[in-house]
């Protein structure tokens, strides 16, 4: 039995600004833009919310797919820190305005940005299982930041967006090694949203939760699959992305302890196996529950897959505040690259409309309010029109358009 | 075994000298933090998980909520030596 991902694609908005110019407009100390290692951070609009997010990202996916198979997604989660309702799953409205199949099940999951990964590891074992056979199952995880100048350095950290991940048994981008992975998990508070208008962060308890379930995630692989060798077995590694210099210590810190390998030492092994994850995360930033999968997209956009015989081995690893986390893997190779091509992320995240500092600051008090319930609002996406007409979109876009009686409206937005 | 502050603080002060290599030895002590030492918040983490698996310590991360500089870094690792 082969089970893994079919189809895989993000979406991270339709505006972006230099982390430079952020930096420079909070007037915080670019001495330390280095460490974060990266260049630009998405910017949500007004009408973008969890749910448009999702659905931007999973119709290309479901679109390429044929009606027979779209038929078979038996199977729906969003996975999102961002939940608009106590009650009513964001999944329910992504399931609508993707026309899939009443015959599927539908429901969301949370677990900071771990929750993507369970879902995903849950619906790789429901078409592995055969209990269902030719099931597909379509996990989408979806955010939005609810960030400003509060959060300081972690503000140009901070992405926003989705990624949509179809599995199912012809995993034609990643293979997952079925039974190889481990896991850690224990009660912390590092972050947390206790609120939908904003987040609270512990950056210190966070990084150093993020790299102690990295060391006991390993440890929990390394028990349960025959001679595992971090430095040999992985060809290459995707991580959960805070920012692109935290992969970098983290990196550092699993050489050191499981392969012996001093800092000094790790270099040029980070560029070759991790460095390729990381191109497309420095230019959105944590795509919070998608960011391992926007770090696979990565990988799988940059990296030489087409000379390796037999395929590459990939090491995942996801972790969610509060804290959950995990450590997997599976094997891409050309087929990988060929299936992603279509989706065009890097032209995806090219096209999108370079902010200045002042429309930046303008568009965050709004976003701030996009998960607060209200019973009834009006968002007028043509106040957005010149950012809009300055990205390059080539595809329509759902769009929310407020709520009516608490029930969110969208809108398909021709581009 | 409990090993004594100064051993503990001497392994601190070898791993902060480790991940910040421009920094002048003698600005490494009890009373300082490493945050003003110049330290971001990836060099904390691998500075006490440096020292932890050098002292082969493994110490829940809820307790470092209450580790503000170095003395109190070396106080904490002292309790569970």
């Amino acid at each position: 039995m082969t089970a893994g991902i079919e189809a895989l694609n993000v979406y991270c908005g339709v505006a972006q600004i230099p982390v430079r110019t952020l930096f420079e407009g909070r007037g915080l100390d670019t001495d330390r833009i280095g460490n974060l290692m990266m260049r630009n951070r998405s910017v949500g609009l007004p009408f973008e919310d969890p749910v448009s997010n999702a659905v931007n990202a999973a119709k290309p996916v479901v679109d390429l797919m044929d009606p027979a198979d779209k038929s078979r997604i038996e199977l729906l989660i969003t996975s999102t820190e961002s939940g608009l309702d106590y009650s009513k799953s964001v999944a329910s409205y992504v399931h609508e305005y993707l026309g899939l199949p009443a015959t599927c099940r539908v429901v969301e999951v949370k677990q900071a940005c771990y929750a993507a990964t369970a879902a995903v590891q849950m619906a790789v074992a429901y078409v592995a299982s055969g209990i269902s056979p030719g099931a597909k199952a379509l996990v989408i995880a979806t955010d939005v930041a609810l960030v400003d100048e509060r959060g300081q350095y972690a503000e140009p950290a901070t992405g926003a967006g989705a990624a949509a991940v179809l599995i199912g048994e012809d995993p034609r981008v990643l293979t997952v090694d079925l039974g190889a992975f481990g896991n850690h998990s224990y009660e912390t508070l590092d972050s947390a949203r206790p609120t939908p208008t904003f987040d609270i962060a512990d950056s210190d308890r966070s990084l150093f939760a993020y790299l102690d379930c990295l060391s006991n995630c390993f440890e929990d692989y390394r028990s349960r699959v025959e001679d595992v060798d971090f430095a040999t077995t992985f060809d290459y590694l995707a991580m959960h992305t805070p920012f692109a210099g935290m992969v970098k210590a983290a990196h550092r810190k699993l050489m050191r302890e499981f392969a012996g390998i001093p800092p000094a030492r790790a270099e040029e092994d980070f560029t070759r196996r991790v460095l390729p994850s990381l191109a497309y995360p420095s230019v959105v930033g944590n795509l919070c529950s998608g960011s391992v999968y926007l770090a696979l997209c990565s990988l799988i956009d940059h990296a030489e897959l087409a000379e390796l015989d037999g395929g590459a081995r990939v090491g995942l690893y996801s972790y969610g505040s509060g804290c959950s986390s995990e450590f997997f893997s599976g094997l891409v190779d050309q087929r990988s690259a060929e299936a992603l091509a279509p989706m065009r992320i890097g032209e995806h995240l090219e096209g999108r409309c370079e902010l200045t500092f002042e429309e930046y600051a303008a568009v965050l008090p709004a976003n701030l309010t996009c998960l607060v319930p209200e019973q009834d609002r009006t968002v007028d996406v043509t106040a957005y029109d010149d950012i809009l007409g300055r990205a390059r979109i080539d595809r329509d876009l759902l769009v929310n358009t407020g709520t009516k009686d608490y029930h969110r409206t969208y809108e398909w937005l021709n581009t | 075994m409990t090993m004594n502050e100064d051993d503990i603080f001497t392994t601190v002060k070898t791993n902060v000298l480790a991940v910040l290599p421009d920094l002048d030895p003698d600005q490494v002590t009890m009373h300082g933090t490493l945050t003003d030492l110049g330290a971001n918040s990836v060099d904390r983490a691998d500075v006490v998980t440096m020292t932890m698996e050098d002292l082969g310590l493994v110490i829940p991360i809820s307790e470092f909520q209450e580790v503000h500089d170095i003395a109190s870094l070396v106080a904490l690792l002292k309790r569970h030596s």
